[in-house]
């Protein structure tokens, strides 16, 4: 699977991607981010259980509140965007 | 009335009178300021069939109530005209410091009528007015020009201006202030070019009232302490800038690349991103009049063949001259973007249509014994020489300087310009988002992406999570973005303070700044008469039901790959829905009873 990070989520991470082995499960995938990348990480792509508002995850381009939110399964090929809110125009 | 100076100046070009005359109250009440007031003025004083490089169109620059106050990010004012790219009514904003100067000197707005025999500006220093010779600044850049008349009226004035493109009546014509902001859509820089009006200078040493000032002050506060504190407008906006915006479309599928052509994600997005911006070319961030955001960018390239240092780019103008014309080079897309501020162009419209050329001349359309030189996609020299060339009307830019549609119709190919009303669409791909495919569609000024911004919920979940790809209640959310964004424009504040405020704060600001007794729900009401005002100039103007649609690349040719791919515009399932929800018959035309809700004459 291929992680990508944006804006300042990369401040925390250290990079722009990386490559990881297969989690069944968004959630699965992003408990081994917080461990790997540390508190910070952590408190910004969770609020206790629950996906914090100042995050956003896109699963092959689809934000994962339309998919199965934090449930939602992954494969082996997936690409996962990870975004802070952002907002322009 | 509390917020407005209650003076308009009056100049008339052609016998060179300028009157000073009070605000309607009246019109005020029902249209508040800005867009709406100006669109009101222009329904009561000119003929939406005129020609809007004509002397008989007018240019009105006004302000709204809240122009210049403390409320959060109250710099902003607004430039009507009838609007020579599209010819519907045009209503273009910008920020910076000028409106506020304007208002500080006593005045709400100017409308300027007829038409100077010669190049002339106008100076305004409080109570004195007057008409001045412009022979010595015609030819000049929007920097040159700027430069000299701070030193001929004294350093503390504000000034807006065009540069040569708007004196050789480029369609999509800036009119600039404080060097680099920009009412930037539809040409009116054309319109005051055609006048032979080439600046205003103002100085102000006035102050504005407000009604309520210890309840205005309060909503204030608690709305900039909103501002700073929200990740978009508090963190977001203030390091990236808008560019922030293109990874994200382009993570999405919906950043149209190569002239809408190879759908929504272009393969060097990271390169022209808002990230890479703030890595390799950002000095420092930069905000308008009265503004804790600070979206602005200073930008330096320091070195290479673009050379060169202004501000910007945002967003649309990025993906303007990247994505959409296939360029990777993020200099030359921030070289280009400066000369469009330089020479007073639109970046959006500019890069649209040499992106249209570039398909053209990639179709055999347009050859390279025409052009004066290669256009393949992905031509970063390009995208430099013709903007240059367009603003200067030079070679082949006198034919860029129609925009995309006139110049592809001209080739006998007008579906390859992707444009609604003959203005380009920004940044945001209709198949994939939507909301945005309706927003076009429908907006009063043809494409643009600033009066019903459906990207905030549809992508950035921003005040809702709404699916881009289904059609869905859009045309109900569309409705109420129109509405509240005319009032926000016909305020005087910045339409970003809208990612952290919503209509409560900003009618709250209204009623006590200007001590109107309204309720939130009137508010948003005033904003839905603005747009049936809007509606209505146009109909009179010949820009029917018909137009609202989009180039049938949208509508035909589905997305080839991403997570919309197979998708077209579903437009007719929301176009017809829209309507009905806004109490206009099956061509759009506004019905009576509507009228008479809104109390419209």
């Amino acid at each position: 699977m291929l992680v990508k990070y944006f804006a300042y989520i990369r401040d925390y991470t250290g990079g722009k991607e990386i490559q990881i082995e297969h989690y069944n499960s968004l959630r699965a995938l992003l408990n081994e981010l917080c461990k790997k990348y540390g508190a910070k990480f952590e408190s910004k792509v969770f609020s206790g259980e629950n996906l914090s508002d100042e995050i956003i995850i896109l699963i092959n381009g689809r934000n994962i509140v339309h998919l199965e939110g934090l449930d939602t399964k992954l494969q082996v090929e997936d690409v996962i965007s990870i975004f802070p809110v952002v907002a322009g125009g | 009335m509390y917020g407005f100076t209650g003076k308009l100046l009056r100049v008339n070009l052609t016998d060179k009178t300028i009157k000073k005359e009070g605000l309607n109250p009246k019109d005020a009440r029902e249209y508040l300021g800005a867009r709406g007031l100006g669109t009101k003025i222009m329904m009561d004083e000119v003929d939406p069939k005129v020609d809007p490089l004509s002397p008989e169109n007018k240019l009105i620059f006004l302000t709204g109530p809240l122009t210049g106050t403390f409320a959060a990010s109250s710099g902003r004012y607004e430039v009507v005209a009838k609007a020579p790219l599209t010819g519907t009514i045009g209503a273009s904003n910008s920020g910076g410091h000028f409106g506020p100067e304007l208002k500080y000197a006593g005045y709400d707005g100017i409308i300027f009528e007829g038409k100077s025999e010669e190049p002339v500006y106008l100076y305004i220093k409080d109570d004195e007015v007057e008409l001045r010779d412009a022979k010595h600044l015609w030819g000049k850049t929007v920097f040159e020009t700027t430069d000299t008349l701070l030193e001929e009226v004294g350093e503390d004035a504000k000034i807006a201006c065009i540069g040569p493109g708007g004196e050789k009546l480029v369609l999509f014509a800036t009119v600039m202030n404080d060097r680099h902001r920009a009412a930037g859509r539809s040409g009116l820089g054309a319109v005051m070019g055609s006048k032979n009006l080439k600046a205003v200078t103002v100085e102000g040493s006035k102050s504005i009232e407000v009604a309520k000032p210890k309840e205005f002050l309060n909503i204030c506060k608690s709305s900039r302490k909103s501002l700073k504190d929200h990740p978009v407008t508090g963190t977001g906006l203030p390091t990236y800038g808008t560019q922030i915006l293109i990874n994200i479309l382009n993570e999405s599928g919906g950043l149209p690349t190569r002239n809408w052509r190879d759908g929504g994600i272009f393969e060097h997005a990271e390169e022209t991103s808002g990230e890479t911006l703030t890595e390799k070319y950002l000095v420092k961030n930069k905000g308008c009049f009265g503004c804790n955001i600070g979206c602005g960018r200073i930008t330096k390239i320091s070195d290479g063949k673009f050379k060169s240092f202004g501000e910007g780019p945002e967003y649309e103008a990025g993906w303007s001259y990247g994505a959409n014309c296939g360029v990777r080079n993020l200099a030359a897309i921030s070289n280009a973007n400066f000369i469009c501020n330089e020479l007073g162009i639109d970046p959006i419209t500019m890069g649209a249509t040499i992106a249209c050329a570039m398909e053209m001349y990639e179709k055999g359309i347009l050859t390279k014994k025409e052009l004066g030189r290669e256009l393949p996609f992905g031509d970063d020299e390009a995208i430099v020489e013709f903007t240059k060339m367009t603003g200067m009307r030079e070679g082949f830019g006198d034919k860029l300087a129609m925009g995309s549609y006139r110049m592809a119709e001209l080739y006998k190919h007008p579906e390859l310009s992707m444009s609604v009303k003959k203005q380009e669409m920004p940044a945001y791909d209709g198949r994939v988002l939507q909301g945005m495919g309706l927003e076009y569609a429908t907006s009063n000024r043809g494409g643009c992406h600033v009066r019903g911004y459906l990207t905030s919920p549809e992508i950035l979940g921003i005040p809702a999570k709404l699916d881009p790809h289904v059609t869905t209640d859009k045309a109900a959310w569309l409705k109420t973005f129109q509405d509240l964004t005319a009032v926000v424009d016909s305020a005087g504040i910045c339409l970003f303070t809208t990612f952290a405020l919503g209509l409560p704060e900003i009618s709250e600001m209204i009623r006590t700044g200007i001590g109107l007794d309204y309720t939130d729900e009137e508010i948003l009401q005033m904003g839905e008469r603005i747009w049936n005002l809007e509606k209505l100039f146009n109909l009179e103007a010949g820009i029917t039901g018909k137009d609202d649609t989009l180039p049938s690349r949208l509508l035909k040719e589905p997305i080839p790959e991403g997570p919309a791919k197979g998708l077209v515009a579903q437009l007719d399932v929301m176009l017809k829905e829209y309507y009905e929800l806004r109490g206009w018959d099956e061509e759009s035309v506004p019905t009576i009873e509507k009228l008479e809700e809104l109390a419209i004459k």
